[in-house]
């Protein structure tokens, strides 16, 4: 019996004890494998596609009637907002109302889905969730040059439909997974987002609190499983005990921040090492030598920080040849020497007599070896690697004990099999193994999270309404049946994101109007989704829509960030400095970008009002604007006046607008004697702040 | 306490107020007006105005020494770090990781005259003379305790509870669980006394991952206190007016076919609480109206004090006007960062600070204010006994002096103690944790039963940590 036990103890990976778990845990929705769910016969005439008939059997349920469907010019503002970003321009407006074709709504959405704009407009929601951001948080808040790249790599990702589940291996290991290629290394920025403090002697302590914020954001981000409770405790709502935390992060502890890394193909990287290999075995005693003369004359005189503030053991660390350092060593040395400079130029100065005779004759000697180096392989900055093919132990605090990388284990109690990379990759292969179970097909909770972030975008709340809680604290969805079919379309459409926007948009569901008194009434939540949500525009949306609006826009796409308040570039496009954020952003509820952010918080303030009526920024947009008119409309209020409320709200004024905006341009005009372009941008500006430009229904 | 009841009890409340508009619309204050449903369920926010027993004190106003002021040159003499000056600190002291690895240079004396002041008989060196006067009115916390070994956490910490960005500060919390008690004026004002930004900048009195609205609002003393209060350069009061009545009829038009919409009234409301906010801001900052008696006790008429005693008076005028949470930062940029030259830096920061800081105590004292206003003083840290540079101390998190005063607190009283250097904290330690509840304690609030959810996650002010140190108002 006993022997028996040890069997099934090994069986179930030896790891965590199968007690651990109650029935009502291993029941839990989010953690059951997702099913093909049937698609109900409700919704009749009315349902477009599938996710109509999950829709319409629970409105039935409910005793709910869908709302009509949404006239053109709503809906076309609605559905560029959400696929790009931008309100729509007149032209756009005026070509999809000519249309009559049957399919004219789904071929806006496919030109829409094909614009550039559209990989601009979810890379928001993307960055949100890694927390991206071009500094590094802290006092100094120091600009990070090259993060813009992954930014970029984002918006590439989107708008050429990459498979999500290939977007996800590409953050989390694509050193390991594909080497040679460029974008698949800028990728894995998503495990450099995290807030530095240049100046923080307590080295380790930061590296850990380094390795837990990769950790919970991947937990976050991926998994829609906040594992953070874990790190200190075993969860008190999850069965994630304290021990899965550390399992998780065993992925991780292998790390090591790369300022500079080769892009080379295995076999590249193989030619590269093998030479390398042979150089290093050849030099090893001149350099050995070399090592302890300029290392002490190195050190004496360091810049930046500074080496001397080190406490012993991690100054015994720096001193170490990088070759002689254990993984965790070099993690520790690296991060250290971050914080110093040293000058080598200047040990001919600094090196006397005797050791300065014998210090150039081992140089003189080490450089007839040069033609044995290998030429370097191009390089890619600002990323992230192994420290070695040995992983440094993963240990949790207090108890001790030593944890083999392994998923969840409510889902998978065994420890990960981990296949080790090729040797000149020098890596541990764990992070592969990572994004293969997280991209497994069978895994319950990627592609309901994914899917789940689509429809909260779409539709104002997802199905699961914690998009990044799927635990007991989270709520369970309103409408499982649905959201396992989308999941389990989303993997049999090859995990495109475009192709489930698609099916998203061009449900009838998506198509309402947000106006049903019955629906308001006996639900004014909305849980069930009988009318299209009201919602305030993004802060991007506001920024980018005014400068759309004004015809102020710079479409350029790509590269190092501008600051923006002295740019007309697209917000995706600004430098987020985390200690100085743009302040139409921050106002607006953009994120701080430190943590994970699932959904925006939406917020009504006076300062928002404030910044929009008096700020000078928003003052020049509507000058701007008002410009535009006069050009267009030489000398014509009224048409300047319709033509200004279908760019700000893609309407045309109503005649009591149209005669309200009249009296006021004369009466602004004949009060200030302002030019009648003065009188026009202050008409502009109150456009600028009203809710039919500020919200979406 | 029965929480969910409650939150439910106030989602109601507030989604009511919410839709009926028109004068009952008391909840939405330039602080902020919640307006997503999800934010109401997410809330876990007490009724404004509401704690959770009976509270000590109404409003806070937290001097905040950026830097790091040395305690043992300050409130807690040590005379056994002169007696060892110029030596290694004994093998017998443990060994912290310091910001600057000083933890072997030699000793630094305290050159202070000390002295027992007040009926209490509470020790305050020679730098700080006005304070020591109003001694008898401070409750000195000699035993703080942080993590954060640099300014950038250590500042962060004592803000948010936590070294590493991204929470909300305790303002945040403090505008999040009590609200406002004028809609007219933020609930949570932050000055600074120089146009130095201090360590971070805005991050430290953000609300982190609360919503906006909670966060702390710049206050600037001058023509424009809250940033685009003014109506521009060029646009007449009749031609706003105008404005705004053409935007009141526009949202009006807009919002009939959206009757069910709380969030565009609260738009609508917006527009004109800020409008009310355009004139009761500038008689608030209006220190015109001051006496002269007034403004010589914070300083006026002194280059040294007057820019910090312009800020303390202010701050007592927010807090008669219902501000709930004054933040001053006193040297900001880390002025009072003392690696060499404690002399110097020192004696400037105290001779810029003693005296505004004891005015400000006196004179809301003598207005009945000081009652129900609780004053905290201090930094993000104190400083070693250990030199650094010969002549100034590295940074010391693991024990520290803050006083506070007023709001309950027993005054005349000295709570906990460091070792015999100063450099620990020994008796009665009180965490960052402990100091935000004992805070919270204060104003009525159970550190542990104000939540927030976030990512669905229940967070607490205090990280489900620290406890108030409750003695406080007893002694």
């Amino acid at each position: 019996m006993i022997q028996r036990l040890a069997i099934l103890w090994v069986l179930l990976g030896g790891s965590v004890l199968a007690a651990e778990f109650t029935r009502a845990d291993r029941d839990w929705w989010a953690f059951q494998p997702v099913r093909q769910s049937a698609v109900p016969d409700a919704g009749g005439d009315w349902a477009i596609n599938k996710i109509d008939h999950f829709i319409a059997r629970r409105l039935a349920a409910q005793e709910l009637s869908p709302a009509t469907t949404a006239d053109r010019r709503t809906l076309i503002r609605r559905v560029c907002l959400d696929l790009t970003g931008l309100p729509p321009a007149p032209e756009q407006i005026a070509a999809f109302l000519d249309d009559d074709s049957p399919d004219a709504y789904e071929k806006l959405v496919d030109r829409l889905l094909d614009s550039p704009r559209y990989g601009e407009s979810q890379a928001t929601f993307w960055l949100d969730l890694v927390r991206y951001a071009d500094s590094d948080g802290y006092k100094s808040d120091h600009y990070r040059p090259e993060a813009w790249r992954y930014r970029d790599y984002v918006i590439r990702s989107f708008n050429t439909d990459k498979p999500y589940d290939r977007f996800v291996r590409e953050q989390l290991a694509g050193d390991e997974i594909d080497p040679g290629n460029r974008d698949a290394l800028i990728a894995t920025m998503f495990l450099r987002h995290w807030i530095y403090e240049y100046n923080q002697r307590d080295v380790e302590t930061q590296w850990n609190e380094i390795l837990a914020d990769v950790t919970n954001v991947t937990g976050d981000v991926f998994l829609g499983m906040g594992l953070q409770c874990a790190r200190c405790h075993d969860h008190k709502f999850d069965p994630i005990p304290q021990r899965d935390y550390y399992r998780m992060r065993a992925f991780f502890t292998p790390l090591l921040p790369r300022d500079s890394m080769p892009v080379g193909t295995v076999s590249q990287r193989f030619e590269f090492f093998e030479q390398h290999k042979a150089w290093a075995a050849a030099t090893d005693d001149i350099r050995r030598q070399l090592h302890a003369i300029e290392l002490p004359a190195l050190l004496k005189n360091t810049t930046g920080e500074g080496f001397s503030k080190f406490i012993d053991r991690i100054k015994t660390m720096v001193r170490k040849r990088p070759e002689d350092r254990t993984g965790y060593e070099r993690q520790i040395a690296e991060l250290s020497e971050r914080q110093f400079g040293v000058e080598p130029e200047k040990l001919p100065e600094r090196l006397k007599g005797g050791m300065k005779e014998e210090w150039e004759r081992l140089r003189a000697e080490l450089k007839s070896f040069e033609a044995q180096k290998p030429k370097p392989l191009p390089q890619v900055k600002f990323v992230i690697s192994d420290a070695g093919p040995v992983a440094p132990a993963t240990r949790i605090p207090k108890k001790g004990d030593d944890v083999e990388p392994g998923f969840l284990s409510i889902l998978n109690p065994g420890s990960a099999r981990i296949t080790l990379p090729p040797a000149a990759l020098r890596s541990t292969g764990r992070r592969t193994a990572l994004a293969k179970w997280i991209t497994s097909p069978d895994n319950p909770l990627t592609s309901r999270v994914m899917v789940n972030r689509l429809w909260q975008q779409h539709f104002g709340r997802g199905l699961a309404a914690n998009t990044s809680d799927f635990g007991k604290l989270g709520e369970p969805p309103t409408h499982p049946g649905l959201l396992d079919w989308l999941a389990a379309r989303f993997v049999a459409d090859g995990w495109s994101l475009k192709k489930m926007h698609r099916r998203m948009v061009t449900s009838a569901t998506y198509r309402q109007a947000s106006a049903n008194a019955q629906s308001e009434q006996a639900d004014p939540a909305n849980t069930w989704f009988a009318r299209a949500p009201i919602r305030r525009l993004s802060a991007e949306q506001v920024r980018d829509g005014l400068l759309a609006v004004s015809g102020e826009l710079d479409l350029e796409s790509g590269g190092e960030g501008v600051v923006a308040d002295e740019s007309n570039r697209r917000s995706i496009y600004r430098k987020v400095m985390r200690n100085s954020p743009d302040e139409v952003m921050h106002t607006f509820d953009s994120p701080d970008h430190i943590s994970h952010m699932p959904q925006r918080n939406v917020t009504t303030t006076a300062t928002q009002s404030l910044l929009l009526l008096n700020s000078e920024w928003t003052r020049n947009r509507a000058a701007a604007l008002a410009k535009r008119l006069t050009k267009r409309h030489p000398g014509n209020a009224e048409a300047q006046v319709a033509a200004a409320h279908e760019l700000a709200f893609g309407q045309a004024p109503l005649p009591s607008q149209l005669n309200d905006a009249l009296a006021f341009l004369d009466a602004c005009g004949a009060a200030n004697k302002p030019s009648g372009l003065a009188a026009l941008a202050e008409y502009c500006h109150v456009l600028m702040n009203a809710n039919a430009f500020l919200y979406v229904d | 306490m029965n929480f969910g009841a409650q939150v439910t009890d106030e989602i109601f409340s507030r989604r009511e107020l919410l839709l009926r508009g028109g004068a009952g619309f008391g909840a939405l204050a330039l602080s902020g007006m919640l307006a997503r449903d999800k934010a109401f369920a997410d809330a876990g926010s007490l009724a404004p105005g509401q704690a959770h027993f009976a509270p000590k004190a109404k409003n806070v106003i937290f001097l905040f020494m950026e830097g790091g002021p040395s305690h043992i040159d300050l409130f807690d003499p040590k005379p056994l770090l002169n007696k060892l000056a110029g030596q290694r600190m004994p093998e017998s002291f443990k060994r912290p990781i310091t910001a600057m690895g000083e933890t072997e240079s030699p000793l630094l004396a305290s050159p202070r005259t000390w002295k027992r002041h007040g009926q209490s008989g509470a020790w305050v060196s020679d730098w700080l003379p006005h304070t020591a006067g109003c001694v008898d009115d401070l409750a000195v916390i000699r035993s703080c305790w942080t993590n954060g070994i640099n300014h950038s956490g250590g500042v962060c910490q004592m803000n948010t509870g936590q070294p590493l960005a991204g929470r909300p500060s305790l303002g945040s919390w403090v505008n999040y669980g009590l609200g406002t008690a004028n809609e007219n004026l933020p609930a949570f004002v932050v000055m600074t006394d120089t146009k130095s930004t201090p360590t971070n900048g805005p991050r430290n009195w953000s609300a982190g991952f609360m919503p906006a609205a909670y966060q702390g609002i710049r206050l600037s003393p001058g023509a424009e206190p809250f940033r685009h209060l003014n109506i521009p350069k060029g646009v007449t009061p009749a031609t706003h007016r105008r404005k705004l009545e053409l935007l009141r009829r526009l949202n009006e038009q807009h919002r009939a076919t959206r009757e069910h919409q709380s969030e565009l009234e609260a738009r609508i409301r917006s527009y004109e609480l800020a409008y009310r906010m355009q004139s009761a801001a500038p008689e608030a900052v209006d220190l015109s109206r001051e006496s002269e008696a007034t403004r010589r006790l914070y300083g006026f008429g002194n280059r040294d004090t007057e820019p910090f005693g312009r800020c303390c008076l202010l701050a007592r005028r927010m807090v008669e006007r219902g501000v709930r949470f004054v933040q001053i930062y006193h040297g900001a940029g880390s002025k009072w960062d003392s690696h060499s030259k404690m002399e110097e830096n020192h004696s400037r920061q105290c001779r810029q600070s003693d005296l505004p800081t004891a005015g400000l105590l006196k004179d809301l004292k003598s207005r009945g204010l000081l009652e129900e206003t609780l004053v905290i003083w201090g930094g993000e840290f104190g400083r070693t006994p250990m030199s650094e540079k010969g002549d100034g101390r590295d940074h010391n998190p693991t024990g520290f002096t803050m006083w506070m005063a007023g709001g309950g607190v027993k005054g005349g009283q000295v709570i906990g103690s460091t070792d015999e250097l100063g450099l620990w904290a020994t008796e009665d330690r009180l965490h960052v944790h402990d100091l935000h509840a004992t805070v919270l304690h204060l104003l009525g609030i159970h550190n542990l039963d104000l939540i927030y959810r976030y990512k669905g996650r229940p967070e607490t002010p205090t990280i489900n940590e620290g406890a108030a140190y409750t003695k406080i108002t007893s002694g």
